[in-house]
């Protein structure tokens, strides 16, 4: 009897253990299936899910491509130039995310011009919140210094900050690898995608730069904030690297800042000595024309920087920017 | 036949099989060089290589799939492998038994007895496990430093073959030599003498492999056990219980290892092989506390963030560490390789050694080109390490592809380093001295290493002519190195500024090349220059390899004037150089 | 009966032979194992080098005591240097098409090594060619061949299309032993096709001539680009040595014309012209630096001496030369 009950107990006991062990080798079997891999890594090389940086940039209005505004106060030029492109309503509409690129890359204080006037910054985002509607305004740019003070000492974080932006530091998971399409450098390449991933407008923010390796650094050299990794590569053939930033690149506008202009020694500059009043701010939606008229101001010309044509070239704007009739005024 | 005398077959066949593995691992198509010949067999059937690398790298490659038979016969049969197949518990299995054979019954009793300290195994899995699994960001494959299969792979293949097979060369053409060697070899001995204090010590106590069979044979159809609830408690089952698993008493199901000694032992039949659980009952999971359990699974969790807090796969990256052509980029070859050193055993030039923990903690063991050892540096047409790599850690390429031909012809050759020449120290850049030897070394066509003439005039004072003819000049001073100045490489300069290759040379005089004639006969009393001609090499980077044989052939042979190091690997973005042009 | 199962001793015994036949499967699955395998993995690139294209194969020649080590390698123009670099330009300007190569190794003794060597050079032309201007200066012909000769450690012969060498990798009897017998066997094995006669060959008087003094030049015949295709033969007058060579061209006009230009190139570069004491003979004399350039044309050809030292011997040479191509010339006129 008790024989028989430890017979019994031992038979079910096999059973539930077949059963366990039947799913094990079940499972395991599945697994190996599922994950079986004949073929081995491709290529050495980590392949990242690619991104695309979206298109920022707004419908072209015949005559309201650029405006050149003269004048020693920044924020009046700025206001008028924006104004005479068809005001902030133009680029800006109630309840969109804007983000803001400025030029940060350098922890440097602002009275030494080599990174973007806080108060052109604080303004713009005045402007975005007051006029243009927007729901969110974001500050963003990867320095080639520390970020944190890059943002302090330029004093651009504390005025975008009061003006009611949110500034965005560079974080490593920010950053995403893109492939640009007939681009040559730009190939599975990091760049700062975060901050622009879900937001509806870009504008582009830089003071016009003496720039030792490329000639100047205005509005298209700005974009080189957006590349990630070992970017400094790039300076073998920084005249490429620049237009194709200009390539992938499309902004809703770009602010060059050419009230005070870096002549020597850029882009750290160090000395006020280094500047020069030129007392000019553009507006455009087309960099290469802001570009190849802010080169006037460092005494340079088209021909002086050989991106602007290759930009031109590869369709991403004008050199001629007489061709779109700039607006000019003065203020002041 | 008894089914132990089945099981000491079985562990010498296996064992002589690996054996076999580690000596046929040449390339060549000799009966015992690499053939065809399965020399990873052992590591396939190896389930923690397949779990570690599933868990790292989501995916099973290709052969790893002999794990899969190895886990189900051990979900129906239990930890059949740790005594019928593993080189390494053969061994322990052997010297434990040899050394112990004259104690007592009572004193082996005591030596074969469970000991608490048997979960720590659990905790060594649980700890490499987690490493490889958590954080997904930063997963790493470190089981390799204990799991048994690459551990006595690595200490045959790298430590005991090429002292055994020094005198002999069958295994290896020329002498073989790895760096920290010994290191492996004293983690070796280490295990096989603990035998001597407790049988199986390694098995027992510390194996992850042993501990993930326990976990996978938890519900083995057949299991050992008693077939009646009584017996006449005499121990003797114990005596030379290969596990440790108690099954005199309540038979610990997971440190059993299946050699079937008890059963044999036990003289009234009442141990056998049977599908139902023990009559005396059995402890089917392995005794690990929470408490081990929860420090293992921190300390693993907490592990891999650590170390990379040196930022060794950052801005801090090892320039010295170059690895093998066709190795994946760093952060995926750490989650693959498992230092198991065949690709250290096959490279024909023993160019490929161990890693050391100067390279990042968990460089320990993986494979570095070392162009000072072995005979020369890594070979343009020579792609075994990755055709022997078991996990793909180094990628099989094929000689297209490394030297970037036909369709590989765009992407161009793979480079694993590039050659850095330091002017300090080369021969003709530093001290006016004529070589060449790394450029005539480079394999790469055309070739990376190029040079540039220079004509030095010597550190000497000039001499002053005493007599000459058109091919010859006596000269006032009489001691100059005798045909010294015949080599070819150097060159008189007599006032017309012509320079004329020298053909000998005595004391007292120097002859020209007859080719080379004086037009004008040099004064008496004029002076003459003697200069070198010196060919000093300059790298193309763009043509450059990294394959180390310049750097190999360099005679300045302590600090190297021309050495390689991993900027400018072709499997890594970050680390380039250049632009693609 | 007690409670106590006693085992079977038959069935353990059954279970213990099923274990051993499982481990002889095992066994002999992995021996059957190491006999797939593709040696080609670790480094020989099959990708870039089409396999053979040679009427056979290469590995059944081992003569006997000697077997093949490592698979045969093939090469293309592309690739040609990887295998003789600095050497390849002389097979490539002269119709190269692929080399085949083919290692050898003693059964007993593994220092005695040699590697065969097959240029396919597209045409006999060219075999010879590369055949000729590369004679090693301590060849000793064999006599068995048209084209053959030996070094103490190598045997180099031209077949039809193919050129040949066969390399030993040290000095040893018994490797040219072996070498012989590949040389016999690829000359009856080896098919070539119907054009391998070169006529020229036979233009040459052989009275005097230095045994397998015969060369071809595909170009740039003595520094003057103008002679393409010119042979040249060397013979042993007096103790002096004579060069003499010619090269057919499509017809006598344009063998006026190579005959005038080279002329001209000499005097260009320093020669002088000077009178042929011979009057049988319609040629023109050179001398350029102290030595004797003659140039002559007999129908087709473009023939002459070349630096002799022995004006009078030259032109003995030269008569008997231009008597030989007379004959030539008619018959390929009666053609």
């Amino acid at each position: 009897m008790t024989d028989q009950t430890s017979e019994n107990f031992g038979r079910r006991e096999f059973l539930s253990r077949a059963g366990k062990a039947g799913i094990s080798i079940a499972a395991a079997g599945t697994v190996s299936y599922l994950l079986y891999d004949n073929k081995g890594p491709k290529t050495g090389i980590d392949t990242e899910e690619l991104v695309t940086l979206p298109d920022f940039s707004i419908p072209y209005q015949q005559g309201q491509t650029i405006s050149i505004v003269k004048g020693p106060d920044r924020v009046e030029t700025l206001k008028k130039a924006i104004e005479l492109l068809g005001g902030i309503e133009r680029f800006v509409k109630p309840g969109e995310i804007v983000a803001i690129k400025p030029n940060v890359a350098f922890a440097s204080p602002p009275m030494l011009g080599a990174t973007a006037n806080p108060e052109l910054i604080a303004e713009v985002v005045k402007l975005c919140y007051s006029r243009g509607g927007a729901k969110k305004v974001v500050v963003t740019d990867n320095p080639i210094n520390e970020p944190a003070s890059c943002f302090t000492l330029s004093g651009i974080g504390k005025a975008a900050s009061a003006a009611g932006a949110k500034v965005v530091f560079p974080k490593n998971h920010l950053f995403k690898h893109t492939t640009l399409a007939g681009g040559r450098l730009i190939k599975n390449w990091p760049i700062f995608f975060g901050p622009f991933e879900k937001v509806d407008k870009l504008i582009g923010i830089a003071p016009v730069k003496d720039h030792h390796r490329s000639g100047a650094s205005m509005t298209m050299k700005n974009w080189y904030g957006l590349l990630g990794g070992r970017r400094n590569i790039f300076h073998q053939d920084i005249n490429t690297i620049i237009a194709e930033l200009a390539m992938m690149v499309k902004p809703t506008l770009v602010i060059l800042d050419g009230t005070e202009v870096m002549m020597t020694n850029g882009p750290t500059g160090g000395s006020v000595s280094d500047l020069r009043r030129a007392n000019t701010l553009i507006a455009s939606t087309d960099c290469v024309a802001a570009d190849s008229y802010g080169c006037g101001l460092l005494d340079l010309t088209v021909p002086d920087l050989p991106y602007l044509a290759k930009a031109e070239k590869a369709g991403a704007g004008t050199t001629n920017y007489e061709s779109l009739k700039p607006i000019f005024a003065t203020v002041g | 036949m008894k089914i132990v005398q089945v099981r000491r077959i079985s562990q010498v066949f296996f064992f002589l099989m690996f054996v076999w593995f580690c000596i046929v691992s040449t390339v060549g198509d000799r009966l015992w060089q690499l053939r065809g010949w399965p020399v990873n067999w052992f590591l396939q059937l190896d389930p923690l290589v397949a779990i570690g690398t599933i868990l790292t790298t989501h995916t099973l490659y290709r052969a790893i799939l002999w794990a899969l038979a190895t886990v189900i016969l051990t979900i129906i049969f239990g930890r059949f492998f740790c005594s019928w197949v593993c080189p390494f518990g053969s061994v322990h299995h052997f010297v434990g038994f040899w050394g112990n054979r004259k104690k007592s019954m009572p004193q082996k009793v005591q030596l074969n007895k469970y000991r608490k300290a048997q979960c720590i195994k659990y905790f060594v899995l649980i700890f490499f496990l987690v490493m490889s699994a958590f954080p997904s960001l930063a997963a790493t494959l470190q089981t390799g430093l204990l799991d048994p299969i690459p551990l006595i792979t690595r200490s045959f293949n790298l430590v005991l073959l090429p002292i055994v097979d020094r005198p002999v060369g069958l295994a290896s053409v020329s002498e073989r030599f790895y760096v920290g060697a010994w290191l492996t070899l004293a983690i070796f001995l280490t295990a096989v003498f603990l035998n001597l204090a407790i049988p199986r010590f390694y098995c027992r106590f510390i194996c992850p492999l042993g501990a993930l069979f326990a976990i996978l044979g938890r519900f083995a159809l057949w299991r050992i056990g008693k077939n009646q609830s009584e017996c006449i408690d005499c121990k003797l089952c114990e005596q030379s219980c290969e596990g440790g698993c108690e099954p005199a008493g309540s038979i610990r199901i997971s440190e059993c290892v299946l050699c079937f000694n008890c059963r044999e032992d036990c003289k009234e039949d009442i141990i056998s092989y049977q599908r139902r659980a023990s009559l005396a009952g059995e402890e089917t999971s392995p005794d690990v506390s929470r408490r081990g359990f929860v420090l293992s699974l921190v300390s693993g969790i907490l592990a891999v963030p650590a170390v990379r807090l040196s930022n060794k796969l950052g801005s801090n990256w090892v320039h010295k560490v170059i690895r093998p052509p066709g190795a994946l980029s760093e952060e995926e070859f750490l989650k693959r390789c498992i230092k198991c050193g065949q690709c250290m055993r096959v490279c024909p030039t023993n160019v490929i050694q161990p890693g050391g923990i100067d390279g990042g903690l968990e460089n320990l063991w993986t494979p570095t080109l070392n162009n000072r050892i072995g005979s020369s540096g890594c070979q343009y047409n020579c792609t075994a390490c990755g055709q022997v790599c078991p996990t793909s850690a180094i990628r099989p390429i094929t000689l297209a592809e490394k030297q970037g031909h036909g369709e590989f012809a765009e992407a161009g050759p793979i480079k694993i380093g590039t050659a850095f020449l330091d002017r300090n120290r080369c021969l003709p850049w530093a001290m006016d001295k004529p070589c060449i030897v790394c450029q005539e070394n480079c394999p790469v066509s055309p070739k990376a290493i190029y040079t540039q003439e220079v004509f030095n005039t010597i550190r000497a004072d000039a001499l002053t002519v005493k007599k000459a003819t058109n091919t010859t000049i006596e000269t006032v001073e009489d001691n100059l190195p005798l045909d010294k100045f015949a080599t070819g490489d150097y060159y008189c300069v007599a006032e017309d500024g012509e320079r004329r290759k020298i053909a000998a040379n005595t004391e007292n005089s120097i002859e020209t090349s007859p080719d080379e004639r004086f037009e004008k006969i040099p004064a008496q009393g004029s002076k003459i220059e003697i200069q070198v001609r010196l060919q000093r090499p300059l790298i193309d980077i763009e043509k450059c390899i990294g394959c180390g044989v310049c750097e190999h052939e360099c005679p300045v042979s302590g600090k190297k004037a021309v050495r390689v190091s991993a900027e400018g690997e072709t499997r890594s973005d970050d680390r380039r150089l250049l632009l693609k042009s | 009966m007690g409670s106590v199962r006693r085992r079977s001793k038959r069935l353990e015994s059954a279970i213990s032979i099923c274990l051993l036949v499982i481990l002889m499967v095992i066994g002999v699955g992995v021996f059957l194992r190491q006999f797939d395998y593709d040696i080609s993995r670790f480094g020989i690139d099959t990708a870039v080098a089409p396999q053979l294209e040679i009427p056979f194969d290469l590995g059944s020649l081992a003569p006997a005591g000697f077997e093949t080590l490592s698979a045969g390698q093939t090469y293309t123009t592309e690739n040609l240097y990887e295998k003789i670099d600095g050497k390849a330009p002389l097979y490539t300007e002269s119709g190269f098409e692929k080399l085949f190569t083919r290692r050898f190794v003693s059964k007993d003794d593994e220092s005695l090594l040699m590697e065969l060597y097959v240029f396919d050079m597209d045409a006999a032309k060219n075999a010879f060619s590369v055949y000729s201007v590369q004679r090693r200066a301590e060849a000793k012909d064999l006599p068995a061949f048209a084209f053959a000769y030996r070094t103490s450690n190598a045997i180099y012969l031209a077949h039809g299309k193919y050129y040949i060498e066969l390399v030993g990798f040290s000095e040893s009897d018994e490797l040219l032993k072996a070498m012989a017998e590949i040389a016999k066997r690829i000359r009856s094995e080896l098919a070539v096709g119907d054009d391998i006669e070169i006529a020229e060959l036979s233009l040459f008087p052989s009275e005097n001539s230095v045994p397998g003094g015969i060369k071809l030049y595909l170009s740039n015949a003595f520094g003057f680009e103008g002679l393409t295709d010119t042979f040249t033969a060397r013979y042993k007058i007096d103790g002096e040595t004579i060069t003499a060579f010619l090269s057919k061209r499509v017809n006598s006009n344009d063998a006026q014309l190579t005959a005038e230009s080279y002329y001209n190139f000499l005097i260009d570069n320093g020669g002088v012209a000077k009178p042929t004491a011979n009057k049988t003979i319609k040629a023109k004399a050179v001398d350029f630096y102290g030595t004797t350039e003659i140039i002559f044309v007999v129908g087709p050809f473009v023939s002459g001496i070349h630096e002799a030292e022995n004006q009078q011997a030259a032109e003995k040479l030269a008569e008997k030369l231009i008597s030989k191509l007379g004959e030539a010339a008619k018959a390929v006129k009666d053609d």
